[in-house]
């Protein structure tokens, strides 16, 4: 069996500052790789951000939705793009002269990184595990419904970074 | 209830003129909060509301609950729900953190806040009315129960998003984007002020807060005209306010009329009438349970007539008072099976085939509901009842 070459590394949102280090240690330094960062965007908050006036508000003037709904999706765009530019230039450091590609996905992360990772054919998908909480043991919370998701589902091999940081 | 005859024609007309104070409130509330928006307050507040996060998402989130709160007291709990929540998920984004925290930050301190003052609440206004109860007697001890409830908010927030918080911001945006004042007309600014001052000063002396209100609109509208000439100066008011409020009251007087609020006000004050602390606790509780079979409004519509047709002692009419408001303020948010609003909302999102995160959303709102009530009653309990 060869070693995987083409790697997608979800991005949820937790993510932790040594992602990149954590895969150079897996893929080794120098090896030719292919990397996809997939930035997911979780629909939930901008459709209660643009929704939540409509019925629950009752008979206030309502703002004009559709130009809500652009000026929301135009900042996620933004974001989206910012943070994987700032992920794309720690990973070029990390992993020079690698191939890196951007993919933007809308939805719920979990389905949307397995989706990903059929549609790009990954030979393995890279996540971060939630930062811990409390003591340290492995249990049934030991990593978030996302992370627990994608280890059931996914059809090709899972690496789950684990913060090095713990919430108290 | 014209129809029926429950309510003659000339009664209705009565009911609606009756309602006058009402009224000129909410046409003066929505116009100022629009002459507000115009004027990019919103976006100025959410910025200074970055600033003062300096990149760490916990600062960030009492940021943005401070400023709710501050938005929901002086313009009302939609204006800060309907407004500043676009606002400050355009401000999370700029963050790179995923926003869900602060939208429902925003959502839930709009009516977290919105038992502070007259003006935070349209059913505060339609409670006191009701009631007879001079609006600026309760702020003395529904000022100090937002501030509790508010606190409440923040800390369940804090612990179920004690993850997501405690990463720092992945982006760091450019301090230009943040600082928004500049683009405030100076003038508006001082007339805002000046609004907020003359409002407390006329409430505090008892004068009618329709007229009032309805002033303070002019007042922002004339500096607005002055400094820059709004296209559409009158967008944005709540004309289809009226027409509701305007309903409600022919609405009431009917179900009066049937001896409906009587029974209502038999079965929930009958054994309680004399002690004002359990007045308070009563009717929060009934209008909280209330607002989500109905709307909050109907709700408190119907309550307060009910409440005022128990005839109360002035004691415990002003616990009445203090208990309606926090219950129907602070209720709406329990449950999507019981609002029908909120049910109607998840409808909606389904049909057009969105991946909300309802159960994010209603457990929330099961944690908050509760907690922010309890709070709030805990210190109007401590204030508001003569021992």
């Amino acid at each position: 069996m060869s070693a995987p070459r083409r790697f997608l590394v979800a991005l949820a949102g937790t993510e932790d500052a040594a992602l990149p280090e954590a895969v150079v240690r897996v893929v080794g330094a120098g090896a030719e790789v292919e990397v996809a960062l997939l930035h997911v965007a979780e629909t939930g908050a901008r459709e209660l951000a643009a929704y939540d006036p409509l019925l629950r508000r009752g008979p206030w003037p309502l703002p004009k939705k559709a130009e809500i709904e652009h000026r929301l999706t135009e900042a996620d765009d933004e974001g989206a793009a910012a943070l994987l530019a700032s992920w794309h230039e720690k990973f070029a450091l990390a992993l020079p002269g690698t191939k890196i590609t951007h993919e933007v996905a809308q939805g719920r992360p979990e389905e949307q990184i397995i989706a990903a990772a059929q549609r790009l054919n990954a030979d393995a998908v890279i996540l971060c595990a939630r930062p811990r909480t409390g003591p340290a043991e492995p249990g049934p919370r030991s990593v978030g419904h996302v992370a627990r998701f994608v280890v059931d589902h996914s059809p090709v091999p899972v690496l789950l970074v684990r913060s090095s940081r713990t919430v108290p | 209830m014209v129809l029926a005859g429950l309510v003659s024609p000339s009664g209705a007309v009565s009911d609606v003129a009756g309602h006058w104070n009402v009224l000129l409130f909410f046409v003066g509330l929505t116009g100022a909060a629009a002459v507000a928006e115009r004027s990019g307050l919103f976006e100025a507040l959410a910025g200074t509301a970055a600033r003062l996060s300096a990149g760490s998402p916990r600062r960030l989130l009492a940021a943005v609950v401070a400023a709710g709160a501050v938005v929901a007291a002086l313009l009302s709990n939609d204006a800060a729900a309907l407004v500043l929540t676009p606002v400050v998920y355009v401000l999370v984004a700029r963050f790179g953190l995923a926003p869900l925290p602060y939208v429902l930050a925003c959502t839930f301190v709009a009516d977290a806040a919105s038992i502070a003052l007259p003006v935070s609440n349209p059913v505060n206004v339609i409670v006191s009315d009701r009631l007879g109860v001079s609006a600026a007697s309760l702020v003395p001890v529904l000022l100090p129960a937002a501030a509790a409830s508010v606190l409440a908010l923040f800390g369940c927030l804090f612990v179920i998003y004690r993850q997501q918080l405690s990463a720092r911001a992945p982006l760091v945006p450019a301090a230009s984007s943040w600082d928004a004042w500049t683009g405030v007309p100076r003038p508006l600014l001082t007339a805002f002020g000046v609004a907020v001052a003359a409002f407390a000063v006329a409430s505090a002396l008892d004068v009618p807060l329709g007229p009032t209100m309805a002033a303070v609109w002019l007042l922002l509208l004339g500096v607005e005209w002055t400094s820059r000439r709004p296209e559409r100066p009158l967008d944005g008011v709540g004309w289809s306010l009226l027409v509701f409020v305007a309903s409600m009251g022919i609405l009431v007087d009917g179900l009066s009329s049937a001896g409906i609020t009587a029974w209502l006000a038999q079965l929930v004050l009958g054994q309680v009438r004399d002690s004002p602390a359990a007045v308070m606790i009563v009717t929060a509780f009934a209008a909280a349970v209330g607002s989500n079979l109905v709307n909050n409004l109907p709700a408190a519509f119907v309550f307060a007539d009910a409440v005022h047709s128990a005839g109360l002692s002035a004691a415990s009419a002003h616990a009445a008072a203090i208990g309606t408001i926090i219950g129907a303020d602070l209720g709406p948010n329990l449950t999507p099976v019981g609002s029908v609003a909120t049910l109607l909302w998840f409808v909606l999102l389904r049909q057009r085939g969105l991946q909300v995160s309802t159960w994010s959303y209603i457990r929330i709102g099961l944690i908050v509901t509760p907690v922010t009530i309890l709070a709030a009653l805990g210190v109007a309990l401590l204030l508001g009842v003569p021992r």
